[in-house]
């Protein structure tokens, strides 16, 4: 900062000589000069959140309203909110929705309660902390396609590892993970390769409370467990506040790897008009095929937009229940 | 407390460290098994994979494989496409991120907070609500079956990297670029020769997860270019199949290996830069 402003000039000199209207000319050049370099500064990402961010999004809320298929702009019809009560109407719709939700209640909870629980492990003055931490890491580095034929290898029903596994010990079982437990499945995956992210986040925020709190627990008579739940959890709760609410928005939204799970996805499938299995027939998918599958742009966008404010509705829950339970501190 | 003994002679303390180290083992186990798995598959006849019983090991290594993985189909040239688009894009998105974090972080002008709010706002809504939209813009300028999505995407920075971008140069001394603003140095100087030599760790972080989301995409490729000019995202799901159209799975793994080695590599070569930066979008988003 500079220590020098207009104001001070000001308070100093009621009646500005010359030399120092010459001064406040050039701070005020200066400033102007500052703006401009903001402004070019910031150029490409304002131009981009004009361009490719609300032009087309308030496009899209303005097809939302029409029958929009891609090709149609010529005799566009206009068709008010019938998009959207049809949502409801729309059996597929209210089934994938019902899924999300299953996934989310499922997945969201799993994945947080591992990823701490494997942080908390970690944290616990580990040798070799830093190996676990990278081999707990790994799964999430690989790319999703990757993921998927990972899944599918070890899920087939008589070719994967699982099965052929449990084979050994319970003869003839042939469990078809992909297609019957396919929720399941998914959340096994789908756990497997995002605990890497959860438990480094977490870990981060562990190594962040001082040692000392939980000692003094230990002294005034408190066991590991006491000492958990009565200081580390409450100390950690604006991260698990935070990963719940991201991790939330982020399953709501979950897409890709229904669609690369499914037993279908390698012979020809994988393109985006195919359906995954119907367990995990989750809202996302439904919305995208009707999007790129039919082209039913003005429906798709539609539903994403239900979606959205869905979410948007949980987030700001989440927020309103924050003070409740979220331990609040003067630092961050 | 803690000093009393077990049976055995353990103290408690210790009882709990065995259990603790047998419990992370496990894990370990439990979550490496997959990836060893699709290594050791990779390598196995195409006969063994199909057999039904449990055979974790091919009895003979099956290079083969990896040889039909980049042959089958035109690897290269998928691969090279993989490269360019994601070093493309996070090139250009580093720069322009960079920009944007250093305007926020240092140079004080009108509506400064207020566009940052903006920044936060868009990490926080979801992203789902652009992609259905921006299709339909992007086909109908034309622009598909082209890297230019990619090069727009780029150009337009991310509120995310962003805002790494302005938390560290928030944390950076500012009397090093005081003292170039009295020496008369340009504002773009003081970024460009003195900022970010300064700032490979968070240049590096950003670079590698622009890099890693693009060549980990399958929807973007799969909605915006044509199936002989895609990536290797894509092709891996569909590409290996035998004339009848029936996938072959030991190439199609031999191709996953290869194209999972970038990132794994990368990871371990700089694991704190993807650490920090899944550590700072997680705790600060």
């Amino acid at each position: 900062m500079t220590t020098t402003s207009p104001d001070s000039t000001k308070a100093l000199a009621p009646a500005p000589r010359p030399a120092a209207r010459a001064w406040r000319r050039r701070l005020a050049s200066r400033r102007t000069q500052k703006n401009i370099a903001f402004y070019l500064f910031i150029a490409p990402w304002l131009l981009g959140l004009i361009f490719l961010v609300l032009i087309p999004v308030l496009g899209g809320v303005a097809i939302s309203f029409t029958n929009y298929d891609g090709l149609n702009i010529g005799n566009l019809k206009f068709l008010g909110l019938s998009n959207y009560t049809r949502i409801f109407s729309d059996r597929d719709a209210m089934w994938s929705l019902q899924r999300v939700f299953v996934w989310t209640a499922l997945n969201v909870p799993l994945w947080l309660c591992i990823s701490f629980i494997l942080a908390y492990l970690l944290n616990q003055g580990i040798r070799a902390r830093g190996f676990f931490r990278t081999m707990y890491y790994l799964p999430s580095v690989i790319p999703l396609v990757a993921v998927a034929w990972i899944g599918r290898l070890m899920l087939h029903p008589t070719l994967g590892l699982v099965n052929q596994t449990l084979n050994l010990f319970f003869h003839g079982v042939q469990i078809n993970w992909l297609t019957e437990y396919a929720m399941i499945s998914l959340t096994t995956v789908a756990v497997w390769t995002g605990l890497g992210a959860g438990m480094v986040i977490f870990l981060a925020g562990l190594q962040g409370i001082p040692v000392a709190l939980e000692e003094a627990a230990v002294i005034d008579g408190a066991n590991r467990l006491q000492s958990l739940r009565h200081v580390t959890i409450p100390l950690m709760t604006p991260i698990i506040f935070y990963q719940l609410v991201l991790s939330i928005v982020a399953a709501m939204q979950y897409f890709a790897l229904p669609m690369l799970l499914a037993p279908t996805a390698g012979g020809g499938g994988g393109a985006l008009g195919a359906a995954p299995t119907r367990a995990v027939y989750l809202f996302m998918v439904h919305s995208f095929r009707q999007a790129f599958g039919f082209h039913r742009y003005g429906y798709a966008t539609a539903l994403t937009w239900f979606l959205v404010i869905l979410i948007l509705l949980f987030t700001a829950v989440l927020f309103w229940s924050a003070p409740r339970w979220v331990h609040s501190d003067t630092e961050t | 407390m803690r000093a009393i003994t077990h049976g055995r002679g353990f103290t408690h303390r210790q009882m709990g460290k065995i259990v603790t180290y047998t419990l992370l083992i496990a894990v370990t186990v439990v979550l490496t098994i997959p990836v060893v798995y699709l290594i050791s598959t990779s390598l196995k006849l195409e006969s063994e994979y199909i057999a039904e019983n449990l055979q974790f090991f091919p009895k003979k290594l099956q290079w083969h494989n990896y040889y039909l993985a980049l042959t089958m189909i035109d690897f290269g040239h998928y691969a090279l496409n993989s490269v360019l688009l994601a070093t493309s894009f996070a090139t250009l998105i580093v720069t322009t991120s960079a920009m944007a974090g250093y305007g926020f972080a240092r140079i004080p002008a009108v509506g400064r907070s207020k566009l940052f709010s903006v920044v936060v706002a868009l990490i926080l809504i979801p992203a789902s609500i652009f992609i259905i939209p921006q299709f339909v813009l992007f086909s109908n300028l034309r622009v598909t079956n082209s890297y230019w999505p990619w090069i727009l995407w780029g150009l337009s920075a991310s509120p995310f990297f962003i805002f790494l971008f302005r938390q560290f140069f928030l944390s950076f001394p500012v009397e090093l670029e005081e003292a170039a603003e009295v020496d008369g140095a340009r504002v773009i100087r003081i970024f460009l020769q003195i900022v970010l030599p300064n700032s490979y760790p968070v240049l590096a972080t950003s670079f590698i997860l622009a890099f890693l989301s693009v060549w980990g995409d399958w929807l973007m490729p799969l909605l915006y270019l044509a199936d002989r000019n895609t990536t290797l995202a894509v092709k891996l799901i569909t590409a290996y199949v035998n004339p009848q159209g029936f996938p072959i799975v030991t190439p199609t793994l031999a191709a996953s290996v290869i194209y999972i080695l970038p990132p794994v590599v990368m990871f371990f070569f700089v694991q704190k830069y993807i650490m920090q930066g899944v550590v700072t979008s997680g705790i600060k988003g």
